[in-house]
């Protein structure tokens, strides 16, 4: 097998096994790991890649394949996408038989309150490392314009139950016609 | 079962996946119980893996055991996938525009601003006692701003986080 995905396999099946939540608690690592240790994407289009992944559907971790593209084409994206969903699959069907047979155990609860936050230390790693490659906020330079879409489309959305999706078209059409002027 | 889940893979965006699911396995098709529903949402939750495509292994597998668990699995992720990378063609196609780069800059700003929402809202519910919110703010801190690899991190860490609970739940069933 190529060694580029060989190193697709060895990248995202480990952290398939960490991605709590969905795809959001190790975007930090896709992003460490594609851009800066592997040289696969640069930070502006690890950017974009994340936003093309966050306005299509399914999970946030498609953005593996969209990666994978970037390094070998169809296979690539098909490999990373093995890789991402694999290992997750195999635990979740090894839990499920457990968690029938052990109803009522402590280790149950202990693991649900133990791996939560973890996860929510993720997330928020997560949004760090984003805001970081989207050039949103780095040391000695704050882009304004983006911090204030970020705030205003956390509040609006914590606020109220509107579809990300309308949000989502709206920002793009107002970043669209901001170039006009 | 192929044609449910591909159904529901292909009109369901975003964060309303596991609501389709619910109305199409539960309400409609009466394949389980709320019950049952509601055990395979914590799984799906709490385990490592895309929520969504957790859930539906978990119902496949209820209903039609290994084969439905597979067969759930890729009609939950197929369509996402081609649409996702049909998107990224055209991305590629229209990438040496400035705008291109301005809108998705946008988009991801909006995308990371959807995140910290649902982050805030799990913190919430996370962050009411001192052991876990200092888990959760350490994870935060080492991953996200000292930027530690996270495969060894958390490999530390989830072992450590599972056991304090296990010792905590011990001694409250104790003395309750």
């Amino acid at each position: 097998m190529d060694s580029r995905l060989l190193s697709l396999i060895i990248v995202f099946a480990p952290l398939s096994l960490f991605s709590f939540g969905g795809g959001q608690a190790v975007v930090a690592d896709f992003q460490y790991q594609s851009v800066e240790v592997h040289g696969w994407l640069t930070n502006e289009q690890f950017t974009d890649l994340y936003a093309v992944s966050r306005a299509g559907p399914g999970p946030g971790t498609l953005i593996v394949a969209l990666i994978g593209w970037e390094v070998y084409g169809f296979i690539g994206a098909l490999i990373a996408c093995l890789a991402i969903y694999i290992p997750s699959c195999a635990i979740v069907y090894g839990a499920t038989s457990w968690w029938h047979k052990n109803e009522n155990s402590p280790w149950r609860v202990a693991i649900e309150k133990g791996l939560g936050p973890i996860a929510v230390g993720l997330v928020f790693a997560g949004i760090a490392a984003v805001l970081r490659a989207a050039g949103i906020i780095e040391p000695g330079n704050i882009d304004y314009l983006g911090l204030a879409t970020f705030l205003f489309t956390g509040y609006l959305l914590y606020v109220t139950t509107i579809t990300p999706y309308y949000l989502i078209g709206g920002v793009a059409i107002f970043y669209g016609s901001l170039q006009f002027f | 079962m192929l044609v449910l889940f591909l159904h529901i893979g292909l009109t369901s965006f975003g964060g309303s996946t596991m609501a389709w699911m619910h109305r199409e396995i539960v309400e409609r098709r009466k394949l389980l119980d709320d019950q049952g529903f509601m055990t395979g949402l914590t799984i799906a939750q709490v385990l490592p893996g895309a929520n969504p495509v957790n859930l539906a292994l978990y119902l496949g597998m209820h209903a039609r055991g290994r084969i439905g668990a597979a067969v759930a699995v890729f009609g939950i992720i197929f369509p996402a996938f081609c649409v996702v990378l049909f998107m990224g063609y055209l991305y590629r196609t229209f990438s040496d525009f400035e705008t291109t780069h301005v809108v998705l800059g946008g988009v991801a700003a909006a995308g990371v601003g959807a995140t910290l929402a649902m982050g805030v809202k799990l913190a919430r519910s996370v962050m009411v006692k001192i052991i876990p919110t200092t888990i959760a703010i350490f994870t935060f801190v080492v991953i996200g701003i000292l930027r530690w690899p996270l495969v060894p991190v958390v490999s530390v860490l989830v072992p450590l986080s599972i056991l304090q609970a296990y010792l905590i739940h011990k001694r409250q069933s104790k003395n309750g």
